[in-house]
């Protein structure tokens, strides 16, 4: 398995020991530690699953190399951060106990964070109200929101406005 | 918009924050003198006929039939924004508007969505959304002989300085609806006039009997969090990534639980001085 990081639509910026990386399409932003963000670099189409398992032992001195290597695969799989066509890798999935056995469980719980950017209006001071809820206040479909407003918004973000 | 305009207006302004240009028009001059306290800090009036933002409001209000009344209405551009029969529900609309305007579209400048003092020449950044407490523990932080710089926004410029957004602070007491308004000066706190370099970042949430017990975040964890608070991030996600990239990298940051902001803030101080 030759995996291939996805690089369209992408702001990648790197730390030393991290790189982050907003998706434009998902207004998703994420941060990759350096096991998974090794991984994601050398994604490329010409590494194997193997030849990244030793990059990681020899570059981040990760003994669980190939474990981390599947699991970090995975994470990136998820966060729609490698090519569709780079299949999940083949292969034992290991648990966060497995991998502390295997001494990678640090390395492996943080593999990849993720957070949906908040839309602006998600970021307005609520103007609170008595009898109702008021503009820029959470709300749930069907909560009261006060007189010419409507409760709006995409997935949890939905404010009164 | 052209059924607006034929409304028929008495008066109006229009000024510069933050390099746009914003004009508010009215349909009664005497509502002019009001609209004082809803515009952004940086405010700078100006003669330009042309704006990048024009906000309408209609002050309704009592009509010559007996048992009739008028809504007061706020329109931003050609969208209502407000329509209430409470005149001050127009302002708190008009003012909480134009401010998420002003830090989605200002020109070179990062909004981040926090409180913000100021402590031995650098900044204590304390981000957190509407309601969870930010005004409450700056006004503690003030109390205890900090600066005031913000409790709304944390202004960053291209160097990863911060910048005084230092409106009145807003304050929700229990029993009342609005907030009340207090000048910094009134909590026994100065306002800052120059820009910061950041000391510190602390992601707080209020819980009962709370105990603050921090852990550090990376850098890269550290620019996740910033994110999540800031207004422009999905209009100008390689900026706001850049500034605060470079705050993250250059300042510590801490993550908790807290209990009471007097407590919190004798605890946020002790820690800004380490080195």
């Amino acid at each position: 398995m030759f995996p291939v990081r996805r690089e369209e639509e992408l702001v990648v910026r790197h730390l030393p020991d991290e790189t982050l990386i907003y998706d434009l399409k998902r207004n998703k932003a994420h941060c990759l530690n350096s096991a998974a963000g090794l991984v994601w670099r050398h994604c490329d189409g010409q590494t194997s699953l193997s030849q990244l398992a030793k990059m990681l032992r020899e570059e981040l001195d990760i003994p669980a190399g190939e474990q981390v290597a599947r699991l970090a695969l995975d994470r990136l799989q998820k966060a729609k951060l490698l090519q569709p066509v780079a299949v999940a890798a083949e292969g034992p999935r290991y648990s966060r106990r497995e991998m502390a056995k295997l001494g990678g469980a640090a390395v492996a719980a943080s593999l990849v964070t993720t957070i949906l950017a908040r839309p602006a209006y998600a970021q307005a001071s609520c103007v609170a109200q008595p009898t109702c809820i008021g503009q820029g206040c959470a709300c749930n479909p069907g909560d009261h929101c006060c007189p010419g407003f409507q409760c709006t918004g995409v997935g949890n973000f939905k404010t009164c406005r | 918009m052209r059924k607006i305009d034929r409304l028929g207006w008495a008066a109006g302004l229009s000024g510069m924050a933050f390099g746009l240009r914003i004009g508010i028009r009215v349909n009664k001059p005497e509502v002019l003198d009001s609209l004082e306290s809803c515009l952004p800090p940086t405010w700078e009036p100006t003669s330009a006929p042309i704006v990048e933002r024009l906000y309408s409001v209609v002050a309704g209000g009592n009509a010559a039939r007996p048992n009739v009344r008028f809504y007061h209405l706020l329109y931003g551009g050609s969208a209502r924004l407000a329509r209430t029969l409470v005149l001050e529900d127009v302002f708190a609309a008009l003012e909480s508007d134009l401010q998420l305007y002003v830090a989605e579209y200002a020109r070179r400048r990062v909004f981040v969505h926090a409180g913000v003092v100021g402590w031995k020449g650098r900044a204590i950044i304390l981000p957190g959304r509407t309601f969870s407490g930010k005004s409450t523990l700056v006004a503690a932080l003030l109390r205890a002989g900090a600066t005031y710089y913000s409790d709304e926004y944390a202004v960053f410029d291209a160097q990863g300085r911060v910048h005084p957004y230092a409106r009145p602070l807003s304050l929700r007491t229990q029993g009342s609806v609005r907030p009340l308004r207090r000048r910094a000066e009134a909590l026994g706190g100065r306002t800052g006039r120059r820009p910061l370099p950041v000391g510190l970042i602390a992601l707080t949430g209020f819980r009962p009997h709370g105990r603050w017990r921090p852990r550090t975040l990376t850098p890269g964890r550290a620019v996740l969090e910033l994110l999540t608070h800031t207004v422009s991030v999905r209009r100008q996600p390689d900026v706001a990534m850049t500034r605060l990239q470079r705050v993250a990298e250059q300042t510590r940051t801490v993550k908790g639980i807290r209990g009471e902001a007097d407590e919190m803030a004798a605890a946020l101080l002790e820690r800004a001085e380490e080195k």
